[in-house]
């Protein structure tokens, strides 16, 4: 069968070129700003959050005054809990999937493939135009009478129902929710179409570098999951708008057949394969960033694609210990417990390969290997520390507390955004043109990952000292009293690592004025995208290029070109 | 001055000696005051022993292999295409070695504990053990003990709010729903919460092995004023228990409001499934 795709020319106005383009890589770079805005957005509101907690009743300098002028520049409780719900929601839906998925899915698929774009360009543009629609539904909710959703990212019912949660705030998040697993869902089926249909002659699936499997896995866990999102979200906008009662239970229960427990187990079918969602394309990334900067081939790649496969399985069957407390059956305890636990056997394998790719290795340490390296640190810290919640009895006391904070945002928040940075200084080239600051890059990273630790270490020790989530002052309880220097370290080590974004903002600054052109391969990599100029011109390749060898031939000493890699085009060199 | 050294030597020892317990001091967890506490943190402890382990190999090859095989120092990437069938196997035994030694065992343990302790209720018709209604509202706990009748919801329970008092030595059961929105029983003083929520009884049981003042915390975000969701919690010995619940009594008819229905929150206490 033979697809006919590209049937749009190069765009020449403003608006077809920027705005309403259905070029995959204008998309991705789309996707990549507004990512990153909402990164900003989320990244203040966690530094209000952390200015409450370690200076309760305390007026935040600056920002405080400007933002809250009816107390005198303190957050309120009420702002505090609406903060650590947008925070939550931004992160993960605007500001992460945007970058990792929306962009870098959207810039890698058809350049690694060897595609001259998506399978299906309209429905790439509407997933933008959905993900900026329902991103703006959500800051449009700050502003009504009654303020933002407050009832957590999770948005547990009955407390997100009208009984909890008054006015038009929490129904608006649902429907930016909805709206946003919309966009999800057209960019899923588009990637798993694309990868299926339009790889080049010669490109068996395990010719694809890894970033494209991570990216494929996670287009599928988002074609399966995040119609279920929509549909929780849904019911919860008919619970109260038309007042149904699906999740309703307790004094204002009326009909007696809700159960808030539901939206739970909705909820986290979703939610946990959410966090491979996440993570996969930055493991993905992460595995051939550590290839290309050893200069060997990726170590046990098949073992490092299928342990992929097998955690997206598994992924889909262990949610339920997002939920030990609420007094499952024995058996789904059991059962889930026992699921959970099998997730490490993938997870060591992935540790193993990504440190045998390092052994004997020439390693280059550029700015994307450096990030790739922090991501094998943090994500061992964040990936470890699961079992201690995925363990029924350690989650008796750790479940809602700081220790649960720490640990996911080690393996959803470090992780993924450490790959992220990684992967824009790496691909900065092919999507400008030019390089971007590597002292700089640097300077970036040692600045993030040293506070970094800092913030989601001390978490994780709070929460073992007992210090539960959510709480606008903690210091109300005598046994948390002793936590304030904690919490006066942790804020600052995040005020740091706020700081510390500024080398990234003044290296895309610098580079747009000042940035040297970068030649086509800077990086000497083999991979398809690396075969185009810099930046990638309309229709990526001249003619659609064919396959020969896998994505991570370096370091062959049988190499006579002159060059340690070959290109994904040239006839593998046997030794 | 050699002496003056050292004197000042040893003070810095000394302060950042103190200084290293008083962080230690910080960051541990409140008092176990219950007879089941430690099989929890003994669980933590090993799961910590074998996190720190697995770390360290981690960490040996990331800032090992780093150092030893920078471009400076190896200048020619050892080529690995060819055997791939060592490397599963390799990779193999590393997955499996993880899971015999850290999950299974934990697995094993976490469920043994779960059916022998924590899943282990006393039988609903034993008198020795304490029975309690909590029913959690938007933002503060209310507690129900039986009375002189043992029977719940009856003229004679003895309601108290924000204030539970309990004996030591003694196994309670707690019976806890929700008014309104999901809460969370939390007591850090014996590792365990559970929550609590509108339109279900959930159950968990506890004993405790020191008698004092502790606070019971609502653990599960339930609104604005969540962090103000705090009880207090006393514990007695036994005979000042009795002491306790004989004087809670004698006010118990004329504290009850019976005229009005809400006071009868309670209900029929639900025997073991
Ligand atoms: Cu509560």
């Amino acid at each position: 069968m033979k697809v006919l795709v590209h049937a749009h020319d190069a765009p020449n106005t403003f608006l077809s070129k920027y705005i309403i383009s259905y070029d995959h890589k204008v998309i991705a770079k789309q996707f990549l700003w507004l990512g990153m805005v909402f990164l900003a957005i989320g990244g203040l509101m966690a530094m209000l959050i952390r200015w409450t907690l370690a200076n309760p009743g305390v007026p935040m300098p600056f920002f405080g005054h400007l933002l809250f002028p009816n107390s005198g520049g303190v957050v309120p409780p009420d702002s505090y809990a609406m903060l650590f719900t947008e925070h939550g929601t931004i992160m993960i839906f605007w500001a992460i999937t945007p970058i990792l998925i929306g962009a870098f899915g959207n810039l890698l698929i058809p350049l690694q493939i060897g595609a001259r774009d998506m399978i299906f360009p309209t429905l790439n543009m509407l997933s933008f135009h959905f993900t900026f629609v329902s991103g703006v539904i959500m800051l449009l909710a700050l502003c009504t009478p009654l303020g933002g959703a407050a009832g957590g990212w999770t948005a547990y019912p009955t407390l997100s129902l009208n009984l909890g949660s008054p006015g038009a705030g929490q129904t608006l998040w649902a429907i930016a929710i909805f709206l946003f697993g919309i966009s999800s869902t057209m960019g899923a089926i588009n990637y798993i179409t694309t990868v299926i249909c339009l790889r080049a002659p010669g490109m068996g699936y395990f010719d694809m570098p890894l970033a494209v499997w991570g990216l494929l896995l996670t287009a599928i866990l988002n074609a399966i999951f995040v119609p279920v999102l929509g549909a929780g979200g849904l019911l919860l906008v008919f619970d109260r708008v038309f007042e149904t009662q699906y999740f309703l239970a307790g004094a204002a229960a009326t009909s007696g057949t809700g159960d808030p427990i539901l939206f739970q187990h909705v909820f986290w079918i979703f939610g946990h394969p959410e966090v491979y969602i996440l993570i996969l394309p930055a493991w993905g990334i992460v595995s051939d960033l550590l290839s290309f900067f050893s200069r060997k081939p990726a170590f046990g790649y098949k073992a490092t694609a299928l342990s992929m496969c097998a955690i997206t399985v598994l992924s889909t069957l262990v949610y339920g210990h997002h939920m030990f407390t609420t007094q499952m059956s024995p058996l789904l305890t059991q059962s889930f417990m026992t699921l959970t636990m099998t997730i490490s056997i993938p997870s060591a394998i992935f540790f193993a390969n990504w440190l045998g790719t390092l052994y004997k290795g020439s390693i280059r340490f550029t700015s994307p290997m450096l990030f790739s390296l922090g991501v094998v640190f943090v994500f061992g810290l964040g990936g470890l520390t699961g079992l201690y919640l995925g363990t029924t009895t350690t989650d008796f006391y750790l479940h809602d507390t700081y220790f649960v904070v720490g640990h996911f945002h080690y393996t959803m928040a470090a992780s993924v955004f450490l790959a992220g940075f990684g992967a824009i200084y790496f691909w900065w080239p092919k999507m400008y043109g030019t390089m971007l600051n590597e002292r700089l890059a640097k300077a970036h990273f040692w600045a993030t990952i040293l506070p970094l630790n800092g913030v989601f270490m001390g978490m994780m020790m709070m929460g073992y000292a007992g210090m539960h989530r959510r709480l606008y002052n903690p210091f109300i309880y005598d046994f948390l009293k002793k936590l304030i220097p904690m919490n006066n370290f942790v804020t600052t080590c995040a005020i740091l690592m706020g700081f510390a974004q500024i080398f990234f903002i003044t290296n895309l600054i610098w580079t747009y004025f000042k940035g040297e052109q970068a030649s086509d391969n800077p990086w000497e990599v083999g991979t398809l995208e690396w075969t185009t100029p810099s930046p990638v011109p309309h229709y990526n390749f001249k003619s659609i290029p064919i396959v020969k060898c896998g994505p991570h031939e370096l370091g062959n000493p049988k190499l006579t070109t002159g060059r340690d890699f070959q290109y994904q085009t040239e006839e593998l060199v046997e030794v | 001055m050699g002496f003056k050294l050292l004197v000042s030597l040893l003070h810095v020892g000394q302060v950042s000696a103190g200084m290293f317990s008083d962080f230690i001091t910080m960051l541990t967890p409140p008092e176990d005051i219950s007879t089941y506490g430690h099989k929890i943190m003994f669980l933590f402890n090993y799961i910590t022993v074998m996190n720190v382990f697995y770390f360290t190999l981690v960490c040996i090859g990331l800032f090992g292999f780093s150092y030893l095989y920078s471009a400076k120092r190896n200048k020619t990437p050892e080529y690995t295409y060819g055997n791939r069938k060592k490397q599963l196997k390799v990779t193999l035994i590393i997955g499996l070695a993880v899971f015999c030694t850290v999950d299974s065992v934990i697995t094993v343990t976490a469920n043994n504990d779960l059916v022998n302790t924590f899943w282990k209720f006393p039988e609903s018709d034993d008198p020795e053990t304490i029975k309690v209604q909590v029913l959690a509202q938007q933002w503060m706990w209310h507690f129900r003990l039986a009375g002189n009748d043992k029977v719940f919801n009856t003229d004679d329970d003895i309601v108290t709010a924000n204030h539970l008092h309990l004996p030591i030595g003694k196994k309670i059961v707690f019976q806890l729903t929700s008014k309104d929105v999901i809460h969370s029983f939390f007591l850090p003083n014996a590792r365990v919460k559970i929550d609590a929520m509108p339109g279900r009884i959930s159950r968990i049981w506890v004993e405790f092995t020191k008698s004092g003042d502790f606070e019971i915390a609502c653990a599960e975000m339930c609104g604005t004023h969540h962090y103000l969701m705090k009880a207090k919690m006393t514990l007695y010995d036994p005979d000042d228990f009795q002491y306790w619940e004989s004087e809670a009594a004698k006010f118990a008819y004329q504290e009850n409001d019976t005229g009005t229905v809400d006071s009868y929150w309670g209900w029929k206490w639900e025997s073991n499934r």
